[in-house]
């Protein structure tokens, strides 16, 4: 992967970044994803001008370096959260505050993370720099599940990724999808499908690799014994994974490399409003690289936090796990991304905001979960693919009818406004769920074909 | 729903109204829709000759409005069911009889009332009379699921909702696509496919809402108490309906006002109408009399609803067909006839986007305003119904949304389709025909056949 790419590195264009679709050539150049495109609105320009006053070079630059990553942002109002947790937690401040506190927390530095990552692409040439995009950009989730992990929290990690995918989805692409149709109610939108494409079939392959542990656990009968099913369940899964992972693999080699081109959205307009960045680094790579593994720290330590306050959270609040897992956690994840989504659809450029959406839910559905898994089982953890029929349901339909909506390359503010009354219904769905959270992860979802054979059957039709 | 800056535009047009697809704006000046369109086919025009014999104004009045409305059409012969089935109501004949009689009498006045709605759709301006039709247009299943939850027959609601669904998107498309596949075997059938898009995005929506509570109770059995489980479904049901409303509205102003553009025909409709699209541009009937018609009809089919929901079970006895069966399969039949009808005689005539209008239209409202409604009703009246229903219901829903966009997804047409289409609906009606599972009276979580799902596996 670290590759045979002969085009030059070209810094000298013309003074806006042409903005194309996720892994065209130009935003390679600059290693730029439409995942940053989206983040980078929400930027602001760094007033240097305070900092000139200081007399000290060192002292000026230390400054500058730190205004453009901790102010930078309009986010930047969240930034308080992150030292009111950790003190809540050194105070033992009751537990839902911490869980809040954090979860606030967590949003400016998912943005900032990107805002690194692309910063740092300007140094490492356009794969690389496309590879760290691809990787970093689900960190915050990323980090989350492994946390998780080690906790023993399996339904926790099951349930974030699930609503990650369901987010990216439904939710980002339908406010999108709304707000772009309302703002160009007289244009037509389109946007070109097969980058779309891509991506769906990858989503529905990783929906295959769920489905069939799903099933394998509703073979119970009298003779296979509930242990003997969830082995084969564990052994599919962690099978499926590796795939997944190398499917995963080949579409970054397609998309970073040989159908590149497929990815260069129709032609866009050159001028550009103040959104956009200019193409130069504005912090060096060793600075930039330091603060990423800071800030990756920070998002670890109130991870931690999520993870171990979220029962408490939950009891306190009235709301069941698998809602603030489902729900609640990936808003905040996703917060940054999506505002730049949407943002882009109302300028009419559904090209970017159907990249971030789709580009994130195959990422997490074919490289966070399938990685999950696999760390689970060097830890020990049995953790599998089968995230349970409510679930799995959920994400077909979830699939199947996005895929169907962006099916003709065209859009209006109806299909926005379909996938987020989809989400909401799956929302409520949620939210009415009072199903107790099983913690031992062998049996996830298993238990309820036990249990059939002994209940109250009436008539085979409620009514 | 507002502010139209278009003119009423002018009764005086062109002898014959130009038909394009449903919710377009020729049609909507006259607030009609394909659903009307297809219906006038089995119009006949009216022969005033033998009328304007009658010396007395008034009485000639009376009997040409008479003849207007109870003769205006090819199916009166079966109005002669509606007096012969409350006859042997009021005389205790056999009530599979009775059951048989509603049934046949349901057909014409199901006719009848479209074609009052487009009267007064001519009175009424043009988003009133859209959302006229787009209400009206589905008045017998709204009744009769209605009165079937005043008698608390949940179950009955459910399967002649859920046929009607079926039944639009399967048998009449079906039928439509089969029949003008053949007449134009020679020719290539086209048809505008956004507008059927939103009609399947729509419907995948519905379909949504039914299979989480379905799901759910799944995956919720044995982990806590079944009046739990029927609470959370019924919660989610509830709150579904609410939006799945919603969805509807907003689908109505995307249709009628915002985008209706979308909807209006490719085709360059030639102006040379045989004597089928016999519709003038002016009402025939007046305002008052139309009102009048339409609330008598409304009652009559009100009454013979109540006798078709009374002797169901009677019937299914009798003739030893199950509940579901009659409910999924016959009841829908009935009362679609008459858009079928029409919806084939505009396929023959490869006017397919009217067609399509008339299925595809008719199944979104009956799965995004019927059902929710039909929810939100017995929320008031304090009746349990939810949007669960079942798993071989739903799998049928599932399957019938998806190979019905699969086979329009491409704007084309050709009889194979429609005879894929058609034999999925027999295939569905020999799955319901052979199920002889007993109906429950009450609100037990239905799960047996899970049970035997390891057996089936292991064999």
């Amino acid at each position: 992967m670290a590759g045979i790419v002969t085009e030059p590195w070209s810094v000298a264009e013309n003074g806006n970044a042409s903005m194309t679709a996720k892994g065209s050539s130009r935003e390679l150049r600059l290693g730029r994803t439409a995942h940053n495109m989206s983040s980078s609105s929400l930027r602001k320009k760094s007033d240097l001008r305070v900092i000139q006053k200081v007399p000290y070079k060192g002292l000026k630059d230390f400054l500058s370096n730190l205004q453009e990553v901790i102010l930078g942002t309009k986010l930047a109002i969240l930034f308080p959260a992150i030292p009111a947790a950790i003190i809540c937690t050194y105070c033992g401040v009751s537990q839902p505050w911490i869980f809040g506190l954090s979860l606030l927390g967590l949003t400016p530095l998912a943005e900032r993370v990107s805002f690194l990552t692309e910063q740092l692409a300007f140094y490492t040439g356009p794969t690389l720099g496309g590879l760290l995009n691809a990787t970093c950009g689900n960190a915050t989730e990323l980090i989350i599940a492994i946390l998780a992990l080690t906790n023993n929290k399996v339904a926790v990690v099951k349930y974030s990724l699930l609503g990650s995918i369901l987010s990216n989805l439904l939710l980002v692409l339908g406010t999108s999808l709304f707000c772009g149709g309302i703002a160009n109610i007289r244009r037509e939108q389109r946007f070109d499908r097969k980058q779309a494409d891509v991506n769906f079939f990858l989503l529905l392959m990783g929906f295959l690799c769920h489905l069939l542990p799903l099933l394998v656990g509703y073979l119970a009968n009298g003779k296979t014994s509930a242990a003997v099913l969830s082995d084969m369940q564990l052994n599919i899964s962690r099978g499926f994974s590796i795939v997944m992972l190398i499917s995963y693999i080949a579409y970054l080699v397609f998309q970073l490399w040989t159908h590149r081109q497929l990815f260069d959205a129709q032609d866009q307009e050159d001028e550009y409003d103040d959104d956009v960045e200019e193409e130069t680094a504005v912090i060096s790579f060793w600075s930039g690289f330091f603060w990423l593994v800071g800030m990756t720290l920070v998002i670890a330590l109130l991870s931690e936090y999520v993870v171990a306050t979220i029962e408490e959270a939950s009891d306190k609040w009235n709301l069941s796990v698998s809602f603030i897992s489902i729900i609640l956690l990936p808003i905040v994840g996703n917060a940054a991304e999506h505002a730049g989504a949407v943002i882009f659809a109302f300028k009419n450029k559904l090209d970017i905001s159907l990249g971030v959406a789709l580009g994130s839910a195959t990422q997490i559905g074919l490289f966070v979960v399938p990685l999950t898994i696999i760390v689970a089982w060097i830890l020990g953890i049995n953790m599998d693919l089968n995230f349970g029929l409510l679930e799995t349901g959920c994400l077909a339909v979830s699939i199947i009818i996005t895929a169907f909506t962006l099916q003709d390359g065209s859009s209006h503010y109806m299909k926005g406004l379909v996938l987020l009354l989809c989400y909401f219904i799956i929302a409520i769905c949620f939210f009415v769920d009072k199903l107790p959270q099983k913690q031992n992860a062998i049996h996830l979802g298993h238990q309820a074909m036990n249990k059939v054979v002994t209940a109250t059957g009436g008539g085979v039709f409620s009514s | 729903m507002g502010s139209i800056v278009e003119p009423w535009a002018a009764i005086a047009e062109n002898g014959n109204a130009n038909v394009t697809a449903k919710g377009s704006s020729r049609e909507l000046r006259h607030g009609r829709t394909a659903h009307n369109m297809s219906s006038s086919s089995l119009r006949k025009k009216s022969d005033l000759r033998l009328v304007q014999k009658v010396p007395c104004k008034t009485l000639k009045n009376i009997l040409s409005n008479l003849q207007e409305v109870i003769l205006g059409t090819k199916l009166t012969l079966l109005f002669l069911a509606i007096p012969l089935a409350i006859l042997a109501n009021s005389y205790n004949y056999g009530r599979p009889l009775i059951f048989g009689l509603s049934l046949i009498g349901l057909t014409p006045l199901a006719e009848r009332v479209s074609f009052l709605t487009e009267q007064l759709a001519f009175y009424t301006g043009r988003t009133v009379g859209g959302l006229l039709n787009a209400t009206c247009g589905n008045a017998t299943e709204l009744i009769i699921a209605i009165l079937a939850l005043a008698n608390n027959k949940v179950a009955v609601v459910k399967y002649s909702l859920l046929g009607s669904i079926l039944s639009n998107l399967l048998l009449v498309l079906g039928t439509s696509l089969f029949f003008g596949g053949i007449a134009n075997i020679r020719r290539e059938q086209r048809f505008d496919r956004k507008q059927a898009d939103v009609n399947f995005f729509l419907l995948l929506m519905g379909l949504l809402c039914h299979l989480l509570p379905l799901l759910l109770k799944y995956a919720a059995t044995g982990e806590v108490s079944t009046s739990m489980i029927n609470k959370m479904s019924l919660t989610l049901s509830r709150t579904s309906s609410i939006v799945m409303l919603i969805a509807y509205i907003a689908y109505l102003i995307f249709q009628l006002w915002t985008h209706r553009q979308l909807f209006e025909a490719q085709q360059d409709d030639d102006d040379a109408y045989d004597d089928e699209v016999s519709v003038e541009e002016t009402p025939v009937i007046g305002f008052w009399s139309g009102f009048a018609w339409l609330v008598g009809m409304t009652i009559v089919i009100a009454l013979l609803s109540e006798y078709v929901v009374d002797t169901i079970e009677d019937a299914s006895d009798s003739w030893g067909l199950s509940v579901s069966f009659i409910s999924i399969i016959l009841l829908p039949i009935v009362g679609n006839a008459a858009e079928h009808a029409g919806a084939i005689i505009f396929a023959f005539k490869n006017k397919l986007d009217i067609s399509l209008g008339v299925a595809l239209g008719s199944a979104t409202q009956i799965s995004l305003f019927v059902v929710p409604l039909s929810v939100i009703v017995a929320w008031i009246l304090g009746i349990k119904m939810d949007l669960n229903f079942n798993i071989l219901e739903t799998s049928s829903l599932a399957l019938a949304i998806i190979i019905t966009a699969f086979t329009l997804q491409d704007g084309t047409s050709h009889y194979m389709k429609g005879l894929v289409l058609l034999l999925c609906y027999v295939i569905i009606a020999a799955c319901f025909f052979v199920d002889q599972i007993p109906q429950p009276n009450d609100l037990d979580v239905g799960l047996q056949p899970m049970n035997n799902l390891g057996e089936v596996f292991s064999a």
